[in-house]
């Protein structure tokens, strides 16, 4: 049996501190925050949680900044809620950066923050086409896994269970391919 | 009694896990797996995972967001 003395985990030992803010939370505490703060936010805003689109706001004007005109496009044209409120500075853009503050502020609370490297040319390879999919699959669902499927079903919209049933396909095929071609 | 050294650093979930699934099969009864990581969730998932196989497990904090995590092949 291997047994190792870790200041962290002898017994009564174990500092309040390191209780709340080094060990993991289990899972089930952090799926009770995220529902009571998601209910919060849909209180007080009356838009539930929603990440992918603040970076479709963010690159279409990126792309209109620098000449390219992309609100003529198929994909604005047909869905003309998305073009009414493109702007930079937008609801998403709060939520996006008050994520990175608040990852920030329990990393260093932790203390393990760190820059992490690129480990190889295969992780940044298979990084930059994974985001690729993913961000041409939350264009095709309006939303990632936040908002089609996280804050889709609390809404009681009946597109959040299918996302969230190919969302299980996609990743039990995602797993096979992982082990089989790239591990 | 063979101690065996697994890096993944800089490897997110579910890499680490399948890495150690991968390299626990090929591997005798009574060795060590050291799985070095500095991805949090792994000190949950991969201990998680280590105990339901039925594995000896512990993890110990090296550095500052760093762990090691000790799996012994039980069977």
């Amino acid at each position: 049996m291997i047994k190792l003395i870790d200041t962290c985990k002898v017994g009564d030992k174990m500092r309040l501190y390191d209780k709340i803010f080094k060990i993991p939370w289990p899972y089930w505490v952090g799926g009770v925050l995220l529902a009571a703060l998601n209910i919060l936010l849909f209180m007080t805003t009356g838009r539930p949680w929603k990440i992918s689109t603040g970076f479709l706001h963010w690159s279409t004007c990126f792309l209109h900044k620098i000449g390219i005109d992309p609100y003529n496009w198929h994909y604005f044209n047909s869905y003309n809620n998305i073009q009414n409120e493109i702007s930079f500075y937008n609801y998403y853009t709060i939520l996006i950066f008050g994520i990175i503050l608040g990852s920030l502020i329990a990393t260093l609370l932790s203390s393990e923050f760190s820059l992490k490297k690129i480990k190889n040319k295969r992780q940044l390879f298979f990084g930059f086409l994974g985001g690729i999919l993913m961000g041409y699959g939350t264009r095709l669902s309006f939303g990632c896994n936040i908002g089609a499927f996280f804050s889709a079903i609390p809404s009681m919209s009946l597109h959040g269970w299918v996302f969230g049933i190919f969302m299980f396909v996609g990743a039990w095929i995602g797993s096979k391919i992982l082990i089989k071609y790239i591990l | 009694m063979a101690e065996v050294k697994l890096d993944c650093m800089h490897e997110a979930c579910p890499i680490p896990l399948l890495k150690a699934n991968k390299k626990l099969n090929n591997m005798k009864v009574g060795d060590i797996l050291i799985l070095e990581t500095n991805h949090s969730c792994s000190i949950v998932n991969v201990v998680e995972w280590a105990k339901k196989q039925g594995y000896n497990v512990d993890y110990i904090e090296v550095g500052e967001g760093e762990w090691e995590i000790y799996i012994e092949k039980t069977k």
